[in-house]
């Protein structure tokens, strides 16, 4: 099956983002680049969770947060947060065609994995294609 | 019974978007996004989590309609979407290589809900393949020990999928009665 693929620089790319990211905050255990249609494209995972099953499950639920931010009538959808009693997840669009998935523990609050979320999605999308 | 849920469930692109966008009354919830991968030759865009539509039969009964993703990979959805639904839709695309396998992979893979509920089988894209023929579709329900109703239709025809529900609904009313 052909599909979307990155570069072995891309790759690096992202797990340079990835290594900062879980620098920033012991909390963050695992993050994903998946694409909207919920393909797995590239992770770093700390614990063993199912990345392909995960990566179509953040496709849909990233866009029943964009469905449901239009019926609501509200405007663009930032993100999806699932909040846990043990962890947190947070999901957003990056660029077109990908999405960005960070999983974390409650040691960190929302305020911080936002921030560490959206630099590290700024990253990306200006190295990624 | 005066709110009806249906579910209709298909391959990638046999039309289930198509169908509810056709028939709904109130504009259809979609989750479409852009396809990646191969579907791409195909179709620009994918349902990643539901459709979801609604109408109103001649006797006052509101009928929801919810849309599956297509891929199996999103079968976690199957799984949330058929609870408390009354009725299943399967949607076999005739232009793709092996439509008779594709029923049996949605008649296999909705088994636990199909042993609960009443089906019907929408034969689509009749325009670009007219093979398998109906009797081959009977001949593989009746492989399964079923007999369920099997139409050829034009799911962007609101009549077409109409009649869809009206049988399906007809067989619900046969099973409860
Ligand atoms: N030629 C032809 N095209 C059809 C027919 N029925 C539907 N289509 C087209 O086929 C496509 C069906 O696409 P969708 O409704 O998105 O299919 P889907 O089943 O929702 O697909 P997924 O969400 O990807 O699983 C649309 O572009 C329709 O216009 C038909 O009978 N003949
Ligand atoms: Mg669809």
């Amino acid at each position: 099956m052909s599909q979307l693929k990155i570069s072995e620089n891309g790759e690096r790319f992202c797990q340079d983002v990835f290594d900062t990211m879980m620098q920033q905050s012991d909390a963050v255990y695992g993050v994903l680049i998946s694409t909207v249609d919920g393909h797995d494209v590239t992770r770093k995972f700390k614990r063993d969770m199912p990345s392909a099953k995960l990566a179509a499950m953040f496709s849909s639920v990233l866009a029943l947060g964009e469905t449901i931010a239009r019926e609501a009538d509200q405007a663009l959808c930032r993100y999806v947060i699932v909040e846990n009693s043990d962890g947190y997840i947070l999901t957003l669009k990056l660029k077109e065609k990908l999405v960005l998935s960070v999983i974390a523990t409650t040691d960190a609050n929302l305020g911080i994995l936002h921030s560490i979320c959206r630099s590290a999605a700024d990253k990306l999308s200006k190295n990624l294609r | 019974m005066s709110e009806i849920k249906l579910i209709i469930t298909g391959t990638p692109g046999a039309g289930k978007t198509t169908a509810i966008a056709a028939i709904s009354e109130t504009p259809p919830v979609r989750t479409d996004t852009a396809t990646t991968d191969d579907l791409a030759e195909v179709k620009d865009v994918t349902t990643v989590a539901m459709d979801f539509g609604e109408l109103t039969l001649d006797d006052g009964q509101k009928v929801f309609l919810y849309g599956t993703p297509g891929q199996q990979r999103f079968e976690f959805m199957w799984k949330i979407l058929v609870q408390g639904g009354l009725g299943l839709i399967i949607l076999v695309d005739c232009s793709r290589p092996d439509p008779l396998a594709d029923l049996d992979m949605y008649l296999e893979n909705f088994a636990d809900f199909i042993h609960q509920t009443g089906v019907v089988v929408g034969v689509t894209r009749r325009d670009q393949s007219a093979t398998p023929s109906l009797d081959e579709f009977y001949e593989r329900l009746e492989a399964w020990g079923r007999v369920f109703p099997v139409f050829e239709v034009d799911v962007r025809q609101k009549d077409d999928v109409s009649l869809m529900i009206s049988a399906l609904i007809s067989t619900l009313e046969f099973a409860t009665a």
